[in-house]
């Protein structure tokens, strides 16, 4: 999402994603510390749609991800109508979201993980809130 | 009511943990929700038209990058950025 958000809003027409080699301007990039496996705080931007679905300021949530936003292009997470929705113990972007959409989120963690029959999680509960009031508005 | 049709763009095969956690992270909410869904997996290199996704009501962008055609996953990005399609990537 985010590759797709460089080339064709921020203007960086040869961004890349680390994983598939060298080349381009890597948006995505190995992170310092990998956070496969791990359990991590997230921190909601108030006022974001992820704030508003958790009905909480911070989650923790699994991660499987061992790449992350190049910290050189952090800025592009909250530019060109994206927003930066979650950030960790870090600062580093975990969470964005478009501001001019019904539902565009993208997560550097697995929410899919931490799902369950009695808790569903919130963020594949707003998906199909966003979907069925998609589909009354078609 | 019709189900919602859900596009689930992954590469990972159904035995592996992380498509089967995405496929019941699903169903849990549609359960919650009582909101039927028809939940269509669609490998990266399957996706084909991608203005077809722009019909489906939701799109889930699926754990298990490298992607075997990542050019198409942004191709179908770019659809349901541009479309309004609730799209969410992990």
């Amino acid at each position: 999402m985010l590759v797709e958000h460089a080339r064709s809003l921020a203007g960086i027409a040869d961004a890349s994603h680390a994983e598939y080699g060298p080349g381009g301007t890597p948006v995505i990039s190995l992170l310092s510390c990998s956070l496969q496996d791990q359990t991590i705080a997230v921190d909601f931007t108030p006022g974001s749609l992820l704030a508003t679905l958790y009905g909480s300021p911070r989650s923790i949530e699994r991660t499987a991800c061992s790449y992350g936003l190049a910290p050189e292009v952090q800025s592009i997470a909250g530019a060109h109508g994206m927003r930066i929705a979650a950030t960790d113990g870090t600062g580093e972007v975990r969470a964005i979201e478009r501001v001019d959409h019904p539902f565009f989120v993208g997560t550097l963690y697995q929410p899919q993980l931490s799902s369950s029959r009695g808790a569903p999680h919130p963020v594949f509960v707003g998906l199909i809130d966003a979907a069925l009031a998609a589909s009354i508005l078609a | 009511m019709r189900p919602l049709v859900v596009t689930v763009l992954m590469d990972l095969p159904p035995d592996t943990h992380y498509h089967a956690a995405t496929i019941a992270a699903l169903r849990h909410a549609s359960e919650h929700a009582a909101i039927p869904i028809e939940i269509r997996v669609v490998p990266t290199d399957r996706i084909g038209d991608v203005d077809r996704l722009a019909r489906d009501q939701a799109v889930v962008v699926g754990p298990g990058s490298p992607y075997r055609d990542p050019e198409a996953v942004h191709a179908a990005i770019r659809v349901a950025r541009e479309r309004g399609v609730p799209l969410v990537g992990t």
